[in-house]
């Protein structure tokens, strides 16, 4: 068989989502956010909880998978796994989950991350004046070659892969500012979002303080949140045996480099570029073969705005160096040729750690977003070094 | 382990010390009470291929320039230690 590093088209669906509230204070702990996503997600599902038998999660998630069985009345798992990488791999979970429905080791697979970002032990933002190498929270082992010089923190170290990538094209904190705007307009109309109703101006993205200057300033970052997703993953057949309209994973790749790290990403030779993207957008493209202009709806990780920008670069909607010009002409709003992150995004919606992007597409795709597109058949979601594309069963 | 030759026969290399300014940062927020605030942080490329994150010492934030050729010192941390920094050579500016 030929290797693409791509799963075999429509090897599986997402016949369910479930989340909790997003906010900034849970009040409860994340195995029990986890519990109460999971049994949303598989009510939507129209399954019984305890039919699920494969697990997903993220390597950094702190839901553990025996108390999980204990807590939500699972019988007999056949699957567990857990995917590297922190937020830029949290596309893995799909991967995971339809590869074990396409091998046949697992029929129900629930993926799901549950996060207190915000009120938990140690807040995401948090200046780390350690390396700790088993909580990518704060980054890889590289971290500890930043944390002496107190680049402590994700926005810090995306700096300066963010000041380069300005320096390259000349673009701007405007040009960030542009994205942010429309992402906070979608968050406006967006109930489950933490920037619901609080739209903002470029004026206001201009006069939010610097947190790492001239790149990321506060209306640039994402959303400590506390919340919890979980998504359903079975077979094309089974999941459209359901009521609710299945979404087919269409395509499901990822692309880890050599020297690439995670947050602290500071070793391949050109910063400006986000290279596993582009090797993900060959994978999910050429190698499954999409077009980008099928793409009606594209969920980009954004938990700083200037990855945004360089994701639509790197994933190929624009040339490098011209995604400035692609956000000022409003491609990424509802009317433009790229409506993106229509949730908000993780900067207006909350930062449940990349989920939320695909339960975003899939309400799109079914009809029930809260900023509906008129239709959409094909969604991209992308964490930049995992991916997927899904599609209308 | 080396990545490209697998070799775990180490050594030390002295370096010369010199390189230029790959990137940089000015960060503001948050802050730890260990360093003292804006912090100038920064991807220097040395003169022998190695890019490293260090600091910026001798130069307000705003005269920073990408590009620019740069030479170690060294600083002691706030816990015992010692990290390399970088200095602006005094002659030199910004490529155009």
């Amino acid at each position: 068989m030929t290797r693409t590093h791509v799963l075999a088209r429509d090897a599986a669906a997402i016949a369910g989502i479930g989340q909790t509230e997003f906010s900034r204070h849970a009040g409860r702990t994340e195995l029990q956010l986890a519990s109460e996503a999971i049994v949303a997600a598989c009510a939507d599902a129209h399954v019984d909880v305890g039919e699920v038998d494969g697990l997903v999660s993220y390597t950094i998630d702190p839901v553990e998978e025996s108390e999980l069985v204990r807590s939500v009345g699972l019988q007999e798992i056949g699957y567990s796994a857990r995917v590297p990488y922190g937020g830029g791999g949290s596309m893995g979970v799909l991967l995971h989950a339809a590869a074990a429905v396409a091998a046949g080791v697992a029929d129900l697979v629930v993926a799901y991350r549950a996060v207190r970002a915000r009120s938990g032990a140690t807040r995401f933002g948090d200046a780390k004046v350690a390396a700790n190498v088993a909580n990518t929270h704060a980054g890889t082992t590289a971290s500890q070659w930043c944390t002496p010089h107190g680049a402590l923190t994700p926005a810090s170290w995306i700096a300066l892969n963010a000041t380069r990538y300005m320096h390259q094209y000349g673009t701007t904190s405007e040009d960030f500012g542009r994205a942010v705007v429309q992402l906070r307009a979608y968050a406006a109309t967006n109930p489950d979002a933490w920037g619901y109703q609080r739209p903002i101006t470029l004026a206001d993205h201009q006069a939010s303080r610097w947190i790492a200057e001239p790149c990321i300033r506060m209306f640039d970052c994402c959303q400590e949140t506390d919340g919890a997703i979980a998504l359903v993953i079975t077979s094309r057949e089974r999941a459209a045996t359901i009521a609710n309209p299945a979404v087919a994973i269409a395509a499901v790749a990822g692309a880890g480099l050599f020297e690439q790290e995670i947050a602290s990403d500071h070793y391949r030779p050109d910063l400006s570029v986000m290279d596993s993207s582009v090797v993900l957008a060959r994978r999910l493209f050429d190698d499954a073969g999409f077009r980008r202009d099928e793409i009606g709806l594209a969920m980009i990780y954004d938990a700083f705005s200037p990855i945004l920008l360089m994701q639509l670069e790197a994933l190929g909607f624009c040339g490098f160096g011209e995604a400035n010009d692609f956000v000022r002409d409003g491609n990424l709003a509802a009317d433009g040729a790229l409506p993106c992150n229509t949730n908000g995004g993780l900067i207006g919606e909350g930062y449940i750690h990349g989920l939320n992007m695909v339960t975003e597409a899939v309400r799109q795709i079914r009809g029930t977003a809260a900023n509906q597109l008129p239709a959409v058949d094909v969604a991209l979601v992308s964490a930049s070094r995992t991916g997927a594309i899904l599609t209308r069963t | 382990m080396c990545p490209r030759c697998r070799s775990l026969d180490w050594h030390e290399q002295r370096l010369a010390g010199t390189g230029s300014l790959y990137s940089y940062a000015v960060l503001h927020h948050p802050r730890s009470p260990r360093f003292d605030y804006p912090v100038l942080v920064a991807l220097v490329d040395l003169d022998e291929g190695v890019r490293i994150v260090t600091n910026l010492v001798g130069i307000e934030p705003g005269a920073v320039r990408i590009g620019m050729r740069l030479s170690v010192e060294f600083e002691p941390t706030s816990d015992g230690g010692t990290v390399p920094v970088f200095r602006p050579d005094a002659h030199t500016a910004a490529p155009a």
